[in-house]
């Protein structure tokens, strides 16, 4: 077969080997946040630490995770020492990993006797202690309270699972027999991977295989060169506020950011003195062996390189990333500006160069929280999108509402737990609208949102309404996205747990639109009268019959709002996207007296 | 492709007396009418299995046209009273889907979720996942036409609001006052208890003239596919309803007063007027056919293979059945065959579960920004078409490579020729950017296409962790046969069946299918089982108006069930070992031995009524295409390191052979590649056999 045919057969044969996986995962799982969610990762890597293919309905926050972790699972655990059967489990946020609650499991494949790929699967499981039920802890002040840490560890051997391992995890579980079934889906699924992996090395040979993934990450690296060399040159800045982190009320957080498209012929520039410069991942503990080392391995040269130099330093609050989920940040957003339909691999991973200090709030070192990282690299998503809004002014991007992740819980035992998030609303495109209450970041859907009745089926609890708040999307010629407003009424007393971003620094709208309306979380007493939380509030008890409120912010417009077009105006009023006081103030609608709530008929 | 051939001259009739291999036995003839895109094919049977054939165009403006007509020509001498049964598949209900003709709907709802709709439930997934500019799919009712209604029952079905009538009422007289005339009705947890609905739709029907509500089109747990379901049959009802009417009012002119069935997406036929009820059942009508045709091969384990001009449908069937899905994906997407979950409105309800890539004979091949080589998805259809036909098309396609390598011939078209000149400029521009030979691009194109073919296959067993090694493919549409071996040996599938008739297998496919309604009611662990499964089949013996203990009559009951804390669910047998059954299907789909508390969700029961017994026909005779085929002519085998001279011989004339050779019949051009035999079946169906490996 020739290259061109072995990169398109094996791309569908590979990305489909850790699609099943995912999906495996998400069926036979138990944490609420996976299940309803669909938001389990999956990837295929080879023993140099390589990503070769990962799922694709899930986010790249996580599947990142699974890549840069490995080299640090394999100077642990050598290949020459792992036997067929084996899996191992890790979630060190220092060494490649998310958080506590996250875990990674690992299965090696064996090739002529020798491990030589790896299937790894990833979710949020349903809880792994630390200060609240389900794996959030906001108010965490270093890793500790957030649950526990697991180094690589050897999870399984061909015997089951490791009784000793299983006792820990059990052990440090508001819910083991829920922990133990998302661990057995997790092994199931790097399991049907590995069998469907075996069969592709059946089915190429060893040899075949093994050229055929080269050729598909150089292929993949020669398009992401090819699209990222397409972009105007030049050096763009940006930054990203942080609301606060929770712990210390009015200290500014901020993440900055320069993204560097070097001129034909010309070295990547030197990272800004004194500065340790970071490619990709945490510089302790490179593996033996692994020439792309932890991180993207970006060679001199890329046609791309994205510094966070100028981030504030990390805090002890739960608002510092571990470099994985920068690194999936920095990257996704770069992606975001490229061909949509490259292959996401090491071959991409090979031509954009990720600088993350170390010691800042997206290169945590321990025994700083790593909990609520998606705060932090959401910042640094957006601060890319606006750097590269201002190199490609036609694909720019107004700023977004984001996800708005809480858990409600049981007081004690037994726990029952629901962990979930809204969504804020997309900023305004050039041209386009912002879609309403979805994610923009990572590129999770709005199916990711529990409905209401399996959650009523499960929890004490009534979802009395889930709607679209008006006037809530950022007023421009394009409307950012509508923020949610969504009601639960509760039968049982509980803790609420919240972890919001973006609910007192509004996201801005660009060339003239306005912000999206900030949302908030809020106690609705019996009385009827609303309580604004804080936006990272733990454990806040409830009481039977009282009400949480989720109101989510909407996304930035984009162009003046005068401008706007008097038929979307008049749609947007018609369908109740905003109301005539917002027709008039914010877009200057003029409308007549004799048919008010009709304005589209005049 | 194949199918294109006709397209652009007058209708044509295919007229072949034949005998086919199992079909159905019944007394009288039976017509079997499948609509398609392009083509309307309508089969007769007689009442002892001989068939007659008629393919003619559609006539997309009104389809009845094209239809009387089709059935005018196969009916030829026979008296149409003697017709006691027609079976029509139609894409009336898929093409106002996707068109958007449907009927203006007004979305009615629980207070509270007014936006349940227009927010939607849609995935990024893929390459969408990269694209800022991703605008959500336009939700199936516009915002400004969902309505609330002052209500609300539990998830034990206890009412915690009483449904306030005055709420009902303002409701539907803004819906009319908008001129809408057909409404959906989903509240809360109406699969627990549907009385607020049906006084719901008792209220609303003052105002608006249809009215359908969630519990009695799908009462399943999660609104928003309920709702969808309930809306799209909202959609499609009205539609579906008034051209069943004028069906049987033209057959009735034409003196044909036999009952009308309609092909439901499950593989079973409904009733006219059940059809009109649950329209939303015959959404994917035309390609369940089809697999129904598939799995009349005789043969236990069949993949069904059906490639045409833009896309390639798989299904797998095993110990003669489809597999059946509880939800599909109208207007879904994703790049392997599977539509997937949040990438159209989802539909609950049977189907057979299809994959369907983008890759048939006028794909188009293109070289991308990397210097790769890419066929599809984009396709040149029938106007301009393949280059090769000489319609104006530059671009090279599936078709213009088969004609460099010589698996077409210039002959291969009864209809038309087509221009090897042209085939060989179109697929040397691919050539000259990859910078390699003619041949070797054909080549590649017809690889990638295979590839692509393949992923469909494989989203239907490999992903489901189904091992296709020991099924059988069976092939048809235009362009399958040609690329069927090809796409078996990527598989380890060693043998391949070409039906006899294969242009008109949907059509076929129609009169094996069995009368049959499918019920379903979502109830946590219900205390008394039994009441659940008789309340089930007194609804569906209702749709199929027959009484209970018919003669014949099928009842099939099964439930969803998961381990206590999981949202998802299995579907197995009920039984007095549900257990047993649910432990080993979880180790079977997931691999993992477990044993534990299970609940169960969902109570599904399907009623059936055969349409008759199989029997084995005749041996079919064969005769040649138009014109006298040369006896050889130069095909490229890379395993025969390029150009060879193979024979090229009619259907009829196979008895037995080896590859390399190239069968031709009016219907398809049957490539047969090194390492593979043919011989022709009894029943005029073509076998081929492989090693079992690529």
């Amino acid at each position: 077969m020739n290259d061109a045919l072995t990169a398109e057969v094996l791309r569908n044969a590979l990305v489909v080997t850790a699609e099943e996986a995912s999906v495996v995962v998400v069926r036979s799982a138990y944490s609420t946040f996976i299940v309803e969610g669909s938001d389990a990762s999956a990837a295929v890597l080879d023993v140099r630490g390589r990503l070769i293919a990962q799922s694709m309905a899930t986010t790249l926050m996580n599947s990142m995770a699974l890549k840069v972790a490995l080299p640090f699972l394999l100077a642990d655990h050598p290949p020459a020492t792992m036997a067929p059967g084996d899996a191992y489990v890790m979630n060190d946020a220092y060494r490649g990993g998310v958080h506590t609650n996250d875990l990674l499991v690992y299965r090696p494949v064996f090739v002529e006797g020798e491990p030589a790929y790896l299937t790894a699967t990833m979710i949020h499981v349903s809880d792994l202690g630390g200060l609240s039920a389900g794996g959030m802890a906001p108010l965490a002040t270093d890793i500790f309270l957030e649950g526990l840490q697991l180094p690589p560890v050897r999870l399984a051997t061909a015997e089951g699972i490791v009784p000793a391992v299983e006792a820990i995890l059990r052990a440090n579980s508001r819910t083991p027999d829920k922990v133990m079934g998302d661990v057995r889906a997790l092994l199931a699924g790097t399991a049907v991977a590995a069998a469907r992996l075996s069969s592709l090395v059946t089915e190429y040979g060893a040899a075949g295989l093994a050229e055929g993934i080269d050729a598909y990450l150089d292929y993949t690296e020669a398009r992401t060169r090819a699209a990222l060399t397409e972009l105007p040159r030049g050096r763009f800045t940006a930054s990203y506020p942080i609301d606060d982190d929770g712990i210390h009320p009015g200290r500014p957080h901020t993440v900055r950011v320069t993204v560097t498209l070097p001129t034909h012929g010309t070295e990547a520039p030197h990272p800004v003195t004194g500065q340790s410069r970071v490619r990709g991942t945490a510089e302790r503990g490179e593996s033996e062996g692994g020439e792309s080392g932890g991180g993207g391995g970006a060679p001199a040269g890329a046609p791309v390189v994205v510094d966070f130099e100028g981030t504030g330093p990390q805090v002890p609050a739960a608002i510092n990333s571990s470099a994985s989920q920068s690194m999936a940040a920095a990257v996704f957003a770069v992606r975001c500006f490229l061909d949509p339909t490259i292959p996401m691999n090491d071959g991409c991973l090979r031509a954009i160069d990720v600088r993350l200090p170390v010691g800042s709030l997206l290169n945590a070192t321990p025994p700083h929280p790593c909990g609520g990282r998606f705060v932090p690299i959401y910042a640094a998503m957006e601060a890319v999108f606006q750097a590269l809004s201002e190199a490609v002014p036609e694909r720019a991007i107004a700023a977004s509402g984001i996800l708005q992740p809480f858990s409600i819980a049981a007081v004690g035992a037994p726990y029952w737990i629901h962990l979930s998030y809204d969504f804020g609303g997309v900023g305004a495109r050039r041209g386009l609208d912002g879609p309403d209450a979805t994610g923009v970041h990572f590129g999770i859907g709005r199916n990711s949102v529990p409905q209401a009745e399996p959650v009523e089926t499960r929890c004490p609890m009534i979802v009395e309404s889930v709607e679209t708040i008006p006037d809530s999307g950022g007023p421009g010629t394009f409307r950012g996205g509508l923020g949610s407003r969504t009601v639960l009424r509760f039968l049982a007393p509980c803790h609420v747990t919240t972890r919001g971003d973006r609910l007192s620094l509004a996201p801005q709208g660009r060339e003239g639109g306005l912000p999206g309306r900030l949302g908030g979380f809020y106690r609705r007493h019996l009385d009827g009268t609303l309580e604004r939380l804080p936006s990272k509030a733990n454990n806040v008890r409830f009481e039977e019959g009282e009400a949480f409120v989720v109101e989510t912010t909407g996304g930035g417009g984009l162009g003046p709002p005068l401008s706007r077009d008097r038929a979307l105006v008049e749609a947007d009023l018609r369908a109740g996207l905003i109301t005539e006081q917002g027709a008039r103030r914010d877009y200057g609608l003029v409308i007549p007296a004799a048919s008010p709530a009709r304005p589209g008929r005049s | 492709m194949r199918q294109d051939q006709t397209a652009c001259g007058p209708p044509k009739v295919n007229r072949d007396k034949r005998l086919l291999e199992s079909y159905v036995i019944g007394v009288g003839y039976q017509l079997g009418v499948d609509v398609g895109g392009t083509f309307t094919d309508v089969v007769l049977r007689a009442p002892h299995g001989e068939v007659s054939a008629v393919k003619c165009l559609s006539t997309p403006d009104d389809p009845l046209l094209g239809i009387m007509s089709g059935i005018a020509q196969a009916l030829g001498d026979v008296t149409p009273s003697l017709i006691t049964r027609v079976v029509h598949a139609t894409t009336l209900a898929t093409n106002a889907v996707l068109e958007r003709t449907g009927a203006r709907v007004a979305f009615v709802t629980t207070k509270g979720f007014r936006s349940l709709i227009p927010l939607g439930r849609y995935a990024r997934v893929e390459e969408d996942r990269y694209d800022l500019r991703f605008t959500p799919p336009v939700p199936p009712v516009a915002a400004e036409d969902c309505f609330e209604v002052d209500e609300r029952v539990g998830a034990d079905g206890s009412v915690l609001v009483p449904l306030c009538p005055e709420s009902v009422r303002r409701a539907g007289r803004e819906i009319a006052a908008r001129g809408i005339t057909s409404a959906a009705v989903c509240l809360l947890h109406s699969y627990a208890d549907p009385s607020h609905e049906r006084q719901v739709a008792d209220l609303l029907r003052e105002f608006v003239p249809s009215v359908v509500i969630s519990s009695e089109v799908w009462p399943e747990l999660r609104e928003y596919e309920r709702a969808t379901t309930t809306i799209m049959s909202g959609y499609v009802g009205p539609l579906m309803a008034s051209y069943l009417t004028r069906f049987q009012d033209e057959l009735r002119s034409f003196g044909i007063t036999a009952p009308v069935h309609v092909m439901e997406s499950g593989g079973g036929v409904m009733s006219a007027v059940q059809a009109a009820r649950r329209a939303v059942a015959t959404i994917e009508s035309g390609p369940a056919a089809g697999v129904l045709a598939a799995s009349l091969t005789g043969h236990p384990d069949v993949i069904s293979f059906d490639m045409g001009g833009t896309t390639a449908k798989t299904c797998v069937i095993r110990n003669g059945r489809p597999e059946i899905t509880h939800e599909f994906h109208v207007g879904g997407k994703g790049s392997f065959g599977g539509r997937r979950a949040g990438t159209g409105v989802p539909v609950k309800t049977p189907a057979i579960d299809l994959a369907e890539v983008g890759a048939g004979g006028g794909s188009i091949a293109w070289v991308d920004a990397a210097g790769a080589l890419r066929v599809g998805p984009r396709s040149a259809g029938s106007s301009p078409g393949p280059a090769c036909y000489g319609l104006g098309g530059s671009s090279p396609t599936v078709t213009d490579a088969n004609l460099v390598l010589g698996y077409l011939s210039p002959r291969s078209f009864a209809a038309f020729s087509l221009s090897a000149e042209l085939a060989e400029k179109a697929v040397d521009r691919v050539a000259g950017a990859l910078g390699v030979a003619r041949e070797a691009a054909a080549h590649a194109v017809h690889e990638i296409v295979g590839a692509a073919m393949g992923s469909a296959v494989h989203v239907v067993t490999v992903q489901r962790g189904i091992d296709p090694r020991g099924f059988v493919l069976v092939a048809f549409g235009g362009a399958g046969p040609m690329h069927a071996a090809r796409v078996a040996g990527r598989f380890g599938i060693g043998t391949v069946v070409v039906p006899a008739l294969c242009g008109v297998a949907s059509a076929a496919g129609l009169l094996a299918g069995e009368l049959s309604t499918e019920r379903v009611l979502s109830a946590l662990s219900a205390p008394d089982p039994g009441a659940v499964f008789a309340a089930l089949e007194a609804a569906a013996l209702a749709d199929l108006g027959v009484a209970a203990g018919a003669a014949g009559l099928r009842v099939e009951r099964s439930v969803d069930v998961r381990f206590r804390g999981q949202a998802h669910e299995l579907t197995v047998p009920w039984g007095p070992s549900v257990d047993s059954a649910f432990f080993l299907k979880y180790h079977q789909v997931y691999g993992i031995a477990q044993e534990g508390e299970i609940e169960i969700v969902s109570y599904r029961l399907r009623l059936t009524i055969p349409a008759g017994r199989r029997t084995a026909g005749d041996p079919g005779t064969r005769e040649g295409p138009t014109g006298r085929p040369p006896r050889s002519r130069l095909a490229y085998f890379a395993e025969c390191g390029g150009y060879v001279d193979v024979p090229v011989l009619t259907r009829a004339a196979v008895g037995s052979l080896r590859g390399p050779a190239i069968i031709e019949d009016p219907e398809s051009t049957i490539v047969v590649p090194p390492g593979w035999g043919a011989a022709l079946s009894p029943d005029g169906s073509v076998t081929l056999t492989g090693e079992g490996g690529a």
